[in-house]
Parts: C-alpha cells; structure tokens; sequence
C-alpha cells in the first residue's frame, strides 16, 4: 500500500469508528484532496463530516479548535505547509496554549493534517518544511511519519489523542514507496521514535522522506567501507524522544543528523544539543548536520534546488567525514 | 441595518406588551454588579494587590450585560480582555473571578493566564488570549460543533471595533455566514483602539454595515442602552437557536478610563469623556426604572450592600488561597505529563550502552 492510501485509508477507518471525527479544508471533499488524501470520504460521510471550507487557513484551523474544544475530532487538511501562515495565530496561540491556559479544563484533540517537503521542482512556496515553526510551541506534539505502516498507525493515534496534533506528509512520499499495511485497526504510539537499521559505527537520526536516502547512504557505508551506520527514525519531533537515539549514540559514539528543512534551528540543531549535553562524554566525532542551507526553500529552477535539497551523496560524505575522525 | 434605538423605540417595537418588571431590574442589578466589582479591582490594581494589569469595561456595562444575560449554561461566550465582567452574567463565582486576579491556585486556570483573561469550562466560556479576533474564530468552531451535534446552544464571541480590522475576524465572520451558524459576532465598539480612534479603524459610519458583505444582518444600538442591547441580542439569539444563522451586532458605547489600568488615556479630548460619562448606562436604567414605579433609593442601597458584601468575602476568599507551586508551571502543557522530560536529565556514559545515569 502507498504512503497516500494508508492516511486514506485512516481517514475512512476513524470516521467510521468515531462520529465526532470529521474533516474539513481546501478541496477536501468534491475533489478528494489535492493529493486525494481524503478520496472517497465525501461519498461516503456527506458533506456536514467532510467540509469544503472557504479558501481561509486561519478559519478552517479556528473552526477545528474550536469543534475539538466542544468534543468532536477535526481532522483539518493544510493543502501545503507554505500555505499554513494565515492559521498561524490558531495553532500557536490557541491550539498550542489551550489546555495550558485553562490548565486542562479546555482541551484541542485535532489533528492537522499538513503536506511538506521538496524535491519535486515546487518553488518557494509549495516546498518548505518549516517543522520547526511548530517545534517551538509548547502543547503541539509533532509527528512527521516516513513510512506506510507507520502513516496509517500514527494517524489514528493522533486522532485518538488529546492533544493537538500537526501531522506532518512528505509529498515525495506519497507514492513513491509501498509496504504491507495490514487492513485491520491498528495504532502506532506517538513520542516514540524506531531504530530502522541497526548499527555499531555511527548514529544517523532523520525523518520522514529523508529517512530514504538515509537508508540508501548507510547501505553504501557498508558497501565502500564496511561501517554499519544505525539509522534512526524520530517519527515525532516534538516533545522528543531522546533516549532511543541517545541509546544509540552512546554505543555508536558518533552521530549525524539529515534533515530537509533549513540549518538554523532545525531540529538537528536541537538533536545535536541534546546529544552534547547528555553523551558528550561518549563522542569520538563532532556530530555533523546534514541540512538545507539558510535560504527560502526551495528555489525553482532545477538546478537551484538540486544545491539545496538532499541526496544519497550529500548524507554519504557527512557519514564519511563522521567516520573519518 | 436598524440604528441605534432609544429605550421607548425598543419597548414600542415590543407593542404593547410591556417588559417584565424582573427582567428590567435584573439588567439594572447586573450593572451595577458589575461597575462595583471592577472599580473595586480598579482599587485593588492601584493598592498593589495583585500583579499583571487590567482592562476595565467600566462604562460599556449596558453591552456586557445586554448580550450576555440569560444565556444558557452550555451556550458558549468567546470574549476578549474587556469582557471579564461577562463570567458574572454566565455564572462563574465572584470567589473564582477574584482567585483569578491574584493568580492563586484556586483559580479556574490555577494562575496561568493574565487577570482579564478569565475562563470557566463549566459554563462554556472560553479563557480568552490576547490576540484579537481569536476567540471569533475559535467561536465560530464551537458553532459549527453545536450545529453538527444538533444542539440548540448559541456562541456569543465579543471584541471591540479595533478587531474588525483584522482579516482574522473576516474569515470567522465569513465561515460563519456560509454555514449558517449558531453565533452573534458583538463588536462593541467604544470608540478607540488603545489609543486609535474608530475613524482610524475604518471608513464606515456604522460597523454593522459590513455584515453586509457576508449575506448576515447586521444591527447597530446603542451600547448604553441596556434595554436596548438585550432586546437586539435577543432577536439575534433567537435567530441563531432556531438555524437561521449568524448575526452581527454593533453595540456603541464608551470606555470610561484607558485601554488598561497603566494607560492614562491623555489622547482623548476630557469634554468627550465627560459627555459620555453624562451619558452613564446605570442612572439611565434608574430613570427608566423610576418612570414605571420599579425604583427606589433604598433598593438600591440595599443592592449595593450585597454586592460589596459578596465582593469582600470574594476577595477574601482570594487572598486566603494558597498561590500555585512553583513547578506546577510544568502541569497541562499536554494531555500527558512532561516534568519527567523536564526535571531528570539522563547523562551517558563514554562506551556503556546501558551506562546511563541520571543527573
């Protein structure tokens, strides 16, 4: 099953369980989704559970805090994340702050589904990543699932959860892998990251659509040098689980960090910190960020996006100047 | 679009059935429960007493009352920093209001948000947050959440004129009028912005008229006419209860003192203040109390011993709760607890795959 059919085939699952789950955003409903995500969905549940909203980033994120304050389970789609600026006071002012401000007795369980990443010639604003933005706020959880399996499993949780959640979809992703999803219900828990190739020689943490290439590179360390990189796949970005990787680097004693977004405060930054702070004592190497550099992403034309997205080769070399040392 | 409308208009549009004489003198009382307890908070800023800072509404009480009395418990009020006093038309304790003030852990949010932003889950009253047009829109959320459920709740979202500016109030306004939702947009607009007057805010005589532009009524009273007020509000809730939809109501008034208890408020012009003090909502609704018999000094004096009394056992009760713990700043933040994260920190050892220890 595709990355894409498993989140569909999420969506059609929780709505059938629970009727306070409902969805709503750009081109949701008639259209299935700018990615057909939510194909099938307005056919099935009708147009009061599966809501073409006004073209209003800031209304469709209100409105589904707004409905989760007062029970239901909004399941809002963000077409891209370069398009979630408008809703940027909801998520993290009021999502993010809710159940804080009111110490529990006001509550968010939504969970907002966001399309991210580049690599497919999209330009400055269908490409970013912008993780991070919503890193920084306390009271949002972060997910960014890599695989099928885990897509289908960490939706659901994230629809069953209390918190607000903003669930992060690479595009690149969305059909260019497939894996078994089993079809029956099933959740993957979220703030726990998975070790997906184990290792002795160095410590390589990533997420979502990079995970791939990172895979790809560590399978080229064992080919050219005989190193066994374990790669590690945070799955939820915020609040961190630390120690699975902190676990790794401690027998690893070197570690790298890939991501797509830009350097500056990404959260290899923030990996990277926690590592120094907590097992500087077992690094061999300086650990290594493997990221976009600090312009807007992504530049169009081919070949500017090329110097700035990652590859196999760009997280090859950074393992083998990590390995060097 | 109607204009403001005088007490006699308002009674005349009702023909002859007169209002209830308990309704009229409960509007009165609200207002002046209200006037008290914020001129008393006023006091309590001024002498020291708590910390932070407030945003009295003293002067618009004929708004606050008239679009928030009566409401149901379950129906939601999506309010902003000047309409603390609203919680005591809903229900919330006088004792719960004052803890809130002083930040003591007894309070409905346990000392996490800033004085005027009182909430209360109990009675649906959103604990606001400082960015304006917000709570429309998480409003408008709730209204869909009521229409979807099939419940005959309204949602009551209030800011001033200063937020009709913002392109946020516009998409709550909007979503609302194309689902015909349960709520009544108030913009109570007194006049000024913090410092920015209206006739900076916008080129419209009347707010109302852009109600216009989402296919919703829209009605301008005047805001210290709390009969007035309660009756517009009550055509525009009832509408909403019965599935016709949203409404929005312009509500003129004025703000007797600056945007917050450290705003002097010297860019106004001292004669307007004056005139709209001679223009006081409470004496208004004693004249019109006194013009049908419903009026007598020693009522009121009565009135206003119980409401201070009810004031000084609140505020004792406040200033006798136990303020939070210290790290209790680390409880709520998720639906799962975070101190473990927070306060141990596990430090690894060079080579020890199980060598962690916490420090």
């Amino acid at each position: 099953m595709t990355y894409i059919d498993a989140i569909n085939s999420a969506l059609h699952e929780e709505m059938e369980r629970d009727p306070n789950v409902f969805i709503i955003g750009e081109d949701v409903g008639r259209m299935g989704g700018a990615f057909k995500a939510t194909k099938g969905l307005l056919d099935k549940f009708g147009s009061e559970r599966v809501i073409d909203s006004p073209l209003a980033e800031g209304a469709i994120i209100s409105s589904s805090i707004g409905a989760a304050m007062a029970g239901l389970r909004p399941v809002p789609e963000i077409q891209f994340v370069d398009f979630i600026t408008p809703g940027m006071d909801a998520l993290t002012q009021q999502a993010a702050k809710l159940r804080y401000r009111s110490a529990g007795t006001q509550t968010c369980p939504m969970t907002v589904r966001v399309c991210y990443g580049g690599g497919v010639g999209g330009g400055l604003y269908h490409s970013q990543s912008n993780t991070s933005w919503f890193i920084h706020c306390p009271g949002l959880v972060v997910v960014a699932p890599s695989t099928p399996y885990d897509a289908k499993g960490m939706l659901k949780a994230a629809i069953r959860n209390d918190d607000p959640v903003m669930f992060f979809e690479h595009k690149k992703l969305y059909r260019s892998i497939k894996e078994e999803v089993p079809p029956e219900d099933y959740t993957v828990p979220l703030l726990k990251a998975a070790v997906r190739r184990k290792g002795t020689d160095l410590t390589a943490i990533t997420y979502g659509y990079t995970l791939q290439l990172t895979l790809q590179a560590a399978e080229q360390m064992k080919k050219k040098h005989g190193a066994e990189v374990e790669v590690i796949d945070l799955r939820t970005l915020s609040p961190l689980d630390t120690d699975t990787f902190l676990e790794s680097v401690a027998k690893t004693n070197r570690a790298v960090v890939v991501h797509e977004d830009n350097r500056t405060l990404g959260i290899g930054a923030e990996v990277s910190a926690i590592i120094a702070e907590q097992a500087f004592d077992c690094l061999d190497a300086p650990i290594l960020r493997v990221t976009a550099p600090d312009v807007p992403l992504l530049p169009a034309a081919a070949e500017l996006e090329r110097f700035c997205i990652l590859s196999v080769e760009k997280i090859a070399a950074a393992f083998e100047r990590t390995l060097d040392n | 679009m109607t204009t403001a409308s005088p007490i006699t208009e308002v009674l005349h549009r009702e023909g002859s059935q007169q209002p209830d004489p308990e309704l009229l003198r409960r509007l009165y009382s609200y207002m002046l429960k209200c006037r008290i307890v914020e001129e008393r908070i006023r006091v309590l800023y001024r002498q020291g007493r708590f910390a932070g800072n407030y945003f009295a509404a003293v002067g618009q009480e004929a708004t606050e009352v008239g679009t928030t009395l009566d409401l149901q418990p379950e129906d939601t009020v999506a309010g902003s920093h000047r309409n603390f006093v609203t919680n005591i038309m809903k229900g919330t304790p006088l004792t719960l209001l004052f803890a809130h003030i002083y930040g003591r852990a007894t309070s409905p949010d346990q000392g996490r948000s800033a004085p005027a932003h009182c909430g209360y889950a109990p009675l649906n009253i959103i604990t606001p947050s400082s960015t304006i047009a917000a709570q429309q829109n998480i409003g408008t959320g709730i209204a869909l959440a009521y229409k979807m459920q099939r419940k005959p709740n309204v949602v009551v979202a209030l800011t001033g004129e200063g937020a009709t500016s913002l392109g946020f109030w516009h998409e709550a306004v909007n979503f609302a009028a194309v689902h015909k939702l349960p709520i009544i947009f108030v913009v109570e607009n007194n006049g000024y912005a913090e410092s920015v007057p209206v006739s900076l805010q916008t080129a419209v005589e009347d707010i109302s008229i852009k109600a216009a532009g989402y296919g919703i009524p829209g009605v301008t009273v005047d805001g210290n006419d709390v009969v007035a007020v309660y009756t517009a509000m009550r055509e525009a809730i009832s509408r909403a209860r019965s599935g016709a939809g949203a409404t929005l109501l312009e509500c003129k008034t004025y703000r007797w003192y600056g945007h917050s208890e450290i705003d002097p408020a010297k860019y106004r012009d001292p004669a307007e203040v004056e005139y709209w003090k001679s223009r006081d909502p409470i004496p208004a609704m004693e004249r019109n109390l006194a013009s049908r018999n419903l009026w007598s000094d020693q009522w009121k004096q009565e009135l206003t011993a119980e409401i201070n009394r009810e004031v000084d056992e609140a505020i004792k009760f406040a200033e006798s709760s136990p303020k939070p713990q210290e790290d209790e700043a680390l409880d709520h933040v998720y639906s799962f607890s975070i101190r473990e994260r927070e306060l141990k920190r596990k430090v690894w050892s060079p080579r020890s795959q199980m060598g962690a220890s916490w420090r």
